[in-house]
């Protein structure tokens, strides 16, 4: 209980505290949660399924609130706690981080992540998903850039309508079991075509979240309005929710239809990786720049998922992890860079490396864990994805394994445009404590990962396995 | 039946103490004779054995409920709009009066057990509530509102009990347990019975505000005084759509066929039109009695599904409905601007950010956002729905999405952070700041409610 229930309190007390040290309220909350968290992790072993919240009563419908976690739903709780202390971490000093609202609403949107990962119920699940959109709306409509109206009313409409196609989903499996509970699901023997129409509900409800190829329109100008944290929890969470979701609920209770959906997804997956990562190349706006090349990583990902075997998932795991660090470095540093320039444009930007040596530093630390450099988290994760698609088809490999190409020709050369050449500013205040710890906890866990990406096979591994047993213990009745 | 007695009683008494040109004791006659009457509906649902069934009128477990959230629901009414009655001290008692014996109507539409009973009821409930629309009589709006909701509301009253005569000729009874009986044994079928049900099926949906026989809605609720268009959104079609669930659910059952086509395409034409209609109007009230148009639509998926759920279902929605209804109806009280535009919300709630809460809130509720009750209410009725009419879950569905706009749209407005500074810093009173408290606990816990 007190694993999901802490940050709703914090945000209530953030409601309160004095303006002045709100940001400290709002980023404690984040760190004992993350302690809280880290503790369960050391009681945990991961084959081990833990029960947080399992009432007696459920709702008429078939609502049964069980709440609990086996490995797959804790490592993703642990990177939650660990991604939003970051984010609090690396807007301490700023403005927006002495408003009340801002933190109770990055604690209210952390809650509803924690509820996403450990629920245990479809009906939470939904109920969860859904209510990560209000905070984050919210975070982008009071504090983003003053052309924000348009696109966050996209994105709300597109991301409900999204939601409403899964509850549909949710809907029709109701009419098959007593209850919304994960095992009652699961034990659901649908007909191929009825299967088919499920996974498509929970697909576009995932496709647009990730943001998948053709569903992807409301992301770039979202991250572009919206302030850093906002930027920061779209990509490095609310997304993963998704490609979670994939893993949770969307292939496991309709695995009947995999076959024929996996080709589709995996090869709407590569056009995205091809097509954002060109795109990416061309943009001039470096916040742009940094939103296509997530397009272009995740939908790596989620045609990894696809696969559904025990390398690829793997892979997928630690590349949603190695994702969240690295879009959350590179949008601080877009951010450093579009506040002290004044600019998002990265052909006004320039010589920076030589006004500030630190940050010029960091950010390439993380440019060159973003290009997947061996040693780092993102090496390993994209191998194992790529080498899982490979198998799979080798002409798909072969368009994954572009990734690693133009993954490196457009973040180097954002990096080059803004970095390097003769200064375009007088003065460039380099970074301050709490930006420099954040690069520095976001790097140290890239490389301990990198190096011993071990830690995260084994934590999830398990978990996976089981879920891979279910799935392919599954018969498929053709009707 | 107590419960009923009591709160008409409270009316009369409110009305003769009006004289006394105290406002505050009439609302205290009203709020006393209404919470009266919610306790002893509260206590009937513990002690079956009080449950009363005479002649025409019965109250089992499913009429308590409904029972109990409308006299909630005028409770909250009265207490809310309490500012605006008293600013005329010689008139209070009238209003308070009136909402109260429109209720009496009410529950004996809940309550009715014989045709003869629900049109009694029926015109007990709509009598008041024509004087009550066009009750700012130096309004044209107003006085236009009233004229109007008068004269449909008689030609489809005509229609009902026309309908009702010929139901009769083929059944030759009122009762609805001997028409029951009768319908299932399948003697009286015909064209007398059919004709019969397509006419009383068109006057309900005329006072539900169903499309096509919306057109009055608009305009009524944009011309009547803000609270009573909230005492229509909720009580009004909390009554109506009950009454409609109890007659076709459960009496007109074996006869589903005939008109479960009927309302199955209406159904789908009142969602498209309330949900498009309500996408580029700028009036808060035109846009809420579209969204109402919309939410009758919905809420009329329960009575398709002959079950016994399908009671509870609509409860449950109604009940959200009703909540975020009346929490905007009060907020737009507060704020009080005769222009009634939705422009004149901007940045209300980002200045006063409790009152911004519940319009969130209610606003989101309406837009079907979970764990809001208004999520709850929809799921139920679209669930339980889709085993049978799979097509009209996902067209319902996808008027959800089209809701979204509008309602998304107003919230924007509401809490835009530009417009703050300009926002007037409102002051409710305290019996308001206690309803819009009730109707955001409701909004969050009454979803969870399993009885």
């Amino acid at each position: 209980m007190e694993l999901f229930a802490l940050p709703l309190v914090f945000a209530l007390i953030a409601l309160v505290a004095p303006k002045s040290k709100v940001n400290y309220v709002g980023l404690i909350g984040a760190v004992v949660s993350m302690v809280v968290s880290f503790i369960h992790v050391a009681f945990f072993s991961p084959d081990q399924y833990v029960s947080l919240f399992a009432p007696d009563f459920m709702l008429t419908f078939g609502l049964t609130f069980k709440m609990g976690y086996d490995g797959i739903g804790l490592f993703m709780v642990v990177l939650t706690n660990v991604i939003t202390t970051l984010i609090l971490l690396s807007n301490l000093n700023r403005e927006i981080a002495h408003n009340r609202a801002f933190n109770a609403l990055v604690l209210l949107m952390q809650f509803g992540l924690l509820g996403v990962f450990t629920a245990m119920d479809g009906i939470m699940f939904y109920i969860f998903w859904e209510l990560t959109l209000v905070p984050i709306f919210l975070i982008s409509y009071w504090f983003g850039s003053a052309d924000r109206k348009k696109p966050l009313m996209k994105f709300f409409i597109y991301t409900f309508v999204g939601s409403l196609a899964m509850l549909l989903s949710f809907m029709a499996l109701g009419t098959y079991s007593s209850s919304f509970a994960y095992e009652d699901l699961l034990a659901v023997q649908l007909t191929a075509k009825t299967a088919f129409w499920v996974m498509c509900g929970f697909f576009l409800a995932f496709a647009i979240k990730i943001p998948l190829f053709p569903f992807h329109t409301w992301q770039p100008d979202t991250y572009t309005v919206s302030p850093m944290a906002g930027t920061m929890l779209l990509s490095a969470l609310m997304l993963k929710m998704a490609l979670y979701g994939m893993v949770r609920w969307m292939i496991p209770i309709a695995p009947e239809a995999m076959d024929t959906l996996s080709c589709l997804v995996i090869t709407l997956g590569m056009i995205g990786v091809v097509y954002a990562a060109v795109i990416a190349i061309k943009q001039s706006d470096i916040k742009r720049l940094f939103a296509f090349a997530s397009i272009s990583h995740v939908g790596l990902i989620a045609a990894g998922i696809m696969l559904f075997n025990k390398d690829a998932l793997a892979g997928a795991f630690i590349q949603i992890a190695n994702h969240s660090l690295v879009a959350l470095g590179l949008f601080l540093a877009a951010d450093i860079l579009e506040r002290r320039m004044g600019t998002r444009n990265m052909y006004e930007m320039g010589g920076v490396a030589k006004l500030a040596p630190k940050f010029g530093f960091w950010f390439a630390a993380v440019a060159f864990a973003s290009v997947s450099v061996p040693l780092t988290s993102g090496f390993i994760g994209e191998f194992l994805l790529i080498k899982g698609l490979y198998n799979y088809s080798w002409i798909v490999g072969l368009v994954a394994g572009t990734t690693l190409v133009l993954g490196a020709v457009y973040t180097l050369r954002a990096y080059q445009i803004s970095m390097f050449g003769a200064p375009k500013a007088e003065a460039f205040s380099d970074l301050t404590w709490n930006e420099m710890l954040t690069f520095f906890i976001i790097m140290l866990i890239i490389l301990v990962l990198g190096i011993y990406p071990q830690v995260i096979i084994d934590f999830v591994g398990p978990s996976l396995d089981l879920t891979i047993e279910s799935v392919k213990g599954t018969k498929v009745i053709v009707q | 039946m107590d419960a009923l007695i009591v709160i008409f009683v409270s009316g009369i008494v409110a009305m003769f103490i009006s004289m006394t040109h105290k406002p505050a004791l009439v609302l205290a006659t009203a709020l006393i004779g209404l919470s009266v009457g919610i306790g002893l509906m509260v206590n009937q649902w513990y002690n079956p054995y009080l449950l009363f069934d005479y002649n025409g009128l019965a109250f089992g477990r499913g009429e308590v409920i409904y029972s109990v959230a409308a006299m909630a629901f005028s409770l909250l009414i009265i207490a809310g709009g309490y500012t605006y009655f008293k600013r005329e001290p010689e008139h209070t008692g009238e209003y308070i009066s009136l909402i109260l014996f429109s209720l009496t109507g009410a529950l004996c539409m809940i309550g009715y057990t014989d045709l003869f009973m629900f049109f009694i009821g029926l015109e007990i409930l709509s009598i008041p509530v024509y004087v009550l629309a066009g009750s700012k009589k130096k309004d044209l709006q107003s006085s236009e509102a009233g004229l109007k909701y008068f004269f449909t509301g008689a030609f489809a009253t005509g229609i009902l009990l026309f309908g009702t005569a010929w139901v009769y000729g083929a059944t030759g009874t009122f009762d609805l347990r001997e028409l029951s009986n009768i319908l299932a044994e399948g003697t009286a079928n015909g064209p007398l019975l059919f004709v019969g049900i397509l006419m009383m099926m068109a006057s309900f949906l005329f006072k539900v505000g169903a499309a096509p026989f919306h057109f009055w809605g608009p305009d009524v609720y944009a011309g009547s005084p803000n609270i009573i268009t909230g005492y229509m959104a909720s009580v009004v079609k909390m009554a109506g759509l009950y009454a409609f669930l109890k007659l076709f659910t459960y009496v007109f059952a074996p006869v589903s066929d005939l008109w479960s086509g009927a309302l199955f395409g209406m159904i789908v034409l009142t969602m498209f039109v309330g949900n498009l209609s309500a996408l580029r109007q700028t009036k808060f009230k035109r846009l809420l009695a579209y969204s109402s148009i919309s939410n009758a639509g919905y809420a009329l998926m329960a009575p398709m599904i002959i079950s016994d759920a399908s009671l509870f279902n609509l409860w449950i929605y109604l009940l959200g409905y009703g909540f975020a209804v009346i929490a905007l109806i009060v907020i737009s009280l507060i704020v009080n601007d005769e222009s009634d535009d939705i422009e004149s919300y901007k940045g209300i709630g980002r200045k006063n950010p409790w009152i911004g809460f519940v319009l969130v809130l209610s606003v989101l509720s309406l837009a079907g956002v979970p764990p809001l009750a208004g999520f709850f209410g929809k799921y139920m009725v679209f669930s339980s729905a889709f085993a049978t009419y799979p097509i009209l879950v996902i067209l319902a569905v996808i008027n959800s999405g089209i809701g979204v706009f509008y309602y998304l749209r107003f919230v924007m407005v509401a809490l835009s952070s530009e417009d703050a500074e300009q926002a007037p810093v409102l002051k409710p009173c305290v019996l308001q700041w206690g309803v819009l408290a009730i109707c955001a606990i409701g909004l969050l816990l009454s979803g969870y409610i399993t009885l």
